[in-house]
């Protein structure tokens, strides 16, 4: 249980002169839930756009089960088990939801060009588990996505997105998944939903996650551990409580902190 | 009707506008300035020779008809939609609209007179005597004629309100029995044609003359005509369509074995009917439209092709001529006895061997493009294809290419002692490796690699967070599209024996890119249809000669405006095109809930759903 999955030491990376992320080390164990908290800028979201690829970094170390990520490409990253959703929700709106979580699967399944043209019965049998699965992720949601499976990603309600979005993850079978803010714009009843959500991907699924969120309560309610950015660096870690009553958090929130101890 | 309870929203509150208002003028004005626009570009005067009814009715004069009743209509609708319901202000308001419209025409008559048509020629070389005195005018004088446009026009006004006032079904029905009468009635040469070779080749012979007189429909031909376009129009309305129910029912699965029955036989009629259409094709359609088809068969090819890289992977090439280049002149130079290597292998051994330098063409111009996007990868496919026909011409090259001489002696493909060049015969050939095209652009739409094509055009940087390799899928189209386009190239050599530079041109590009467009992106019907609408049509528009160009480019424009999806869209693309109304639709619903619009709209739906 307390394997580290990811292990993040002295991660930088600078945009010209501003350096979003200035030697962060981090590390998440297998099957914790740990959230990522910190003001605007400070470099969650490209942390998370470093381990998953999308960045290069400057300097600095991302192990993710004792394997180095440097240099890899998004697509590689994705096949090795890291999944993640966007801050803006980005599905592919113009396939159905069916469809969305189908192509999650990319990095797991095989067949090409001469498959899809000849179709030979593995490829049948490869597309119909295709099917089988996404289908099976969908209803991890319950009576949400399921039933609309044949709509257009665009045509869903803005927390169904979100929940596709998740669901899209979930569907390339990752060991570690990095939500940016999945409970923005969504009403207290929803963010409610969500954290029992993410505690069953836990339980249910064995997956690791790592959350970006700014709203107290669901960050408390979520944690086994809590990570505080500020500047691009870590300013502070550990139990909700312990980083809630840190002082450098209370500074670097500075008016909000009555908002983090009335949570 | 979705698009008038929105528009109605805008403009309800000014009901109490008298019904003689501004639109009328306006729309009666610019119906006026249509007519002497046709007029003066020579329009009408030509086509006094063809006739809708001969005799009675010339295609000159029908056009002028046609636009009165047409601002009558959309005057009537003008008024419904500011709120005026009632018939007699919709009836009334086509009048005036058509008066003004004869009026405009009328003035413009008069002042054309008045400064005498001879003068007026020198800039407008349409004016002829003939044509104001006698086609518009009618030989009574100008007075006359002026009187008659605007009579005319009121009346022919007053027709086209009251068409805007019939229920939905009936003036669809009316309006599909015109428009049949017309075409039947324009294409009567190509009907002739076909009965012709139905007798020759068949020895079925249908008499015509109760169809065709002369140039034209003979009486019996019109009525006919009009009442079969009224009755498959009255038969297909006949129930309200319910698209939602069927859908649903086709995806829970549910197919009982009563629907097996019911829904084949009739299915399986019409592929039956449309085999024996496509093997009968060549013989029915004569020689001539053998070619033309074969012509349209080329861009199927290239459409297909290139809809695998444009509509399936969202790869904006605007350079595809290369690979019809490539296509035609590997073709060339492996079967020519005129090439440098002096026609080593017949057509069945070069095809891979053309296909295969095609495919490793896709992956050179693909590679170098890997990066860009949009727009930026348009521009520079666009140099690649201008590339392509400057290197094919270069003196550089000209031992290898021909360079402007071109390549000459393409043979046509051997087959059994067949003459294959012949287009009755090369039609089969292009027949099926269309169907072979479609067939592997229909299996790979829907696979693991058709749906990381389409993720990659939506979402590139998420694509590539669903584990999908852009390098390789953006190669991959570039190949199989330049692998399925340069069989167009190829049978484009065969067709016409030789090859040349300026056959390869950026006009092929656009065309091939314009294919797609009208038939609907991404949808391989459409490419079909796009095909036979942007290639076949201009030929069947032969018979309106200098204004080919000016008629075809007018329905193109009506058509990207009226259905801006294409001919035969995707069903995800007429979603996508019409999201808004949806959404619209959306709104209102809600708002009528009496749930507050938007703040709680989100989470009002999400409720809902539960």
């Amino acid at each position: 249980m307390t394997e580290q999955l990811l292990v993040v030491e002295g991660l930088v990376k600078h945009f010209g002169g501003v350096r979003a992320v200035d030697g962060v080390d981090f590390h998440a164990d297998e099957q914790e839930i740990v959230s990522v908290i910190g003001p605007n800028g400070a470099g969650k979201t490209t942390l998370f756009n470093v381990v998953t690829g999308f960045y290069q970094a400057d300097s600095g170390t991302i192990e993710f089960d004792k394997f180095p990520l440097t240099g890899l490409k998004p697509n590689r990253i994705t096949a090795l088990g890291i999944a993640r959703t966007f801050q803006q929700i980005r599905l592919f709106p113009n396939l159905t939801v069916l469809e969305n979580a189908m192509v999650g699967q990319h990095a797991r399944t095989r067949s090409g060009p001469f498959g899809a043209i000849l179709r030979p019965p593995w490829t049948v049998r490869e597309e119909r588990e295709i099917t089988e699965r996404a289908r099976e992720v969908l209803g991890f949601f319950g009576d949400n996505l399921l039933p609309y499976e044949d709509m257009m990603a665009f045509e869903l309600s803005y927390a169904d997105r979100r929940r596709l979005e998740i669901a899209r993850a979930m569907a390339t079978h990752p060991k570690l998944l990095l939500l940016d803010e999945p409970t923005a714009g969504m009403n207290p009843v929803e963010k409610h939903g969500l954290v029992s959500l993410i505690g069953r991907l836990r339980d249910e699924r064995g997956y690791t996650v790592i959350l970006i969120e700014h709203d107290m309560p669901v960050v408390k309610n979520v944690s086994d551990r809590v990570v505080a950015l500020d500047h691009g660096q870590e300013i502070a870690q550990g139990t909700y409580d312990e980083v809630s009553n840190n002082e450098q958090v209370i500074e670097a929130y500075l008016g909000k902190k009555k908002a983090v101890e009335s949570a | 009707m979705a698009v008038p309870a929105t528009v109605q929203r805008e403009t309800a509150p000014t009901e109490t506008s008298s019904w003689l208002n501004r639109s009328l003028f306006t729309t009666g004005a610019i119906g006026g300035l249509v007519v002497v626009y046709l007029v003066a570009v020579g329009m009408v005067e030509s086509f006094q020779s063809l006739n809708v009814l001969t005799d009675v009715l010339s295609l000159g004069r029908a056009m002028i008809i046609i636009s009165f009743l047409v601002v009558g209509y959309l005057a009537s609708r003008r008024l419904q939609r500011l709120g005026h319901e009632a018939e007699g202000p919709r009836l009334a308001g086509g009048i005036v609209a058509g008066a003004v419209a004869g009026g405009v025409s009328a003035l413009v008559l008069l002042f054309v007179n008045l400064i005498g048509v001879e003068h007026v020629r020198r800039m407008f070389q349409s004016f002829t005597v003939n044509l104001v005195d006698n086609v518009l005018s009618f030989g009574q004088g100008v007075a006359f004629g002026a009187i008659a446009m605007v009579v005319g026009g009121a009346v022919l006004g007053l027709a086209g309100a009251g068409l805007a006032l019939l229920p939905d079904r009936l003036r669809r029905a009316t309006l599909t029995g015109l428009g049949t009468a017309i075409v039947v009635s324009l294409a009567n040469t190509f009907i002739v044609a076909v009965f012709r070779n139905l007798e020759s080749n068949f020895g079925l012979d249908i008499p015509l003359g109760w169809l065709y007189t002369g140039t034209g429909l003979a009486y019996s031909g019109l009525v006919v005509m009009l009442a079969a376009g009224f009755a498959v129009s009255w038969w297909r309305t006949r129930t309200p369509p319910e698209p939602e129910a069927t859908r649903v029912e086709a995806m829970s699965g549910e197919r009982s074995l009563l629907g097996l029955v019911r829904g084949r036989p009739a299915k399986v009629v019409g592929w039956l009917a449309l085999l024996a259409l496509l093997v009968l094709m060549p013989l029915i359609v004569g020689q001539f439209l053998s070619q033309v088809i074969n012509t349209v068969g080329i861009y199927v090819l290239l459409g297909l092709g290139l809809n695998i890289v444009v509509g399936f992977a969202g790869l904006l090439d605007l350079g595809y001529v290369a690979f019809f280049a490539v296509g035609a002149y590997a073709t060339a130079i492996l079967t020519s006895s005129a090439s440098f290597l002096g026609g080593p292998f017949n057509f069945w051994v070069a095809l891979p061997l053309v296909v295969l330098i095609a495919v490793f063409s896709g992956i050179l111009i693909g590679a170098p493009v890997l990066r860009l996007r949009g727009d930026y990868l348009a521009i520079v496919t666009l140099g690649f294809g201008e590339i392509a026909r400057v290197f094919i011409a270069s003196i550089w090259l000209q031992d290898y290419l021909g360079g402007a001489q071109g390549i000459l002696r393409i043979p046509g493909p051997p087959l059994f002692g067949v003459n294959l060049r012949d287009p009755t015969n090369l039609y089969y050939i292009i027949l099926a490796f269309c169907l072979i095209a479609a067939f592997v652009a229909w299996r790979l739409k829907d696979s693991r690699v058709g749906r990381a094509w389409a993720a990659m055009r939506e979402d590139e940087t998420v694509a590539e967070a669903m584990g999908i390799s852009i390098i390789n899928y953006k190669l991959l189209a570039f190949a199989i599209g330049a692998g399925v386009g340069c069989l167009g190239g190829a049978f484009f050599a065969i067709q016409v024996g030789s090859v040349f530079p300026n056959s390869m041109d950026l006009l092929v590009s656009i065309n091939a890119l314009s294919v797609i467009v009208l038939g609907g992106m991404g949808s391989i019907p459409g490419v079909v249809l796009g095909a036979f609408g942007l290639v076949g049509l201009p030929e069947l528009l032969r018979e309106f000669e200098e204004f080919r160009l000016l008629i075809y480019g007018a329905v193109l424009v009506a058509l990207m405006i009226l259905k801006p999806e294409g001919l035969l869209p995707e069903v995800r693309r007429r979603r996508e095109l019409h999201e808004r109304e949806l959404e619209e639709e959306q709104y209102e619903g809600r708002v009528g809930e009496g749930a507050e619009p938007v703040l709680r709209a989100e989470a009002s739906e999400d409720e809902e759903k539960k």
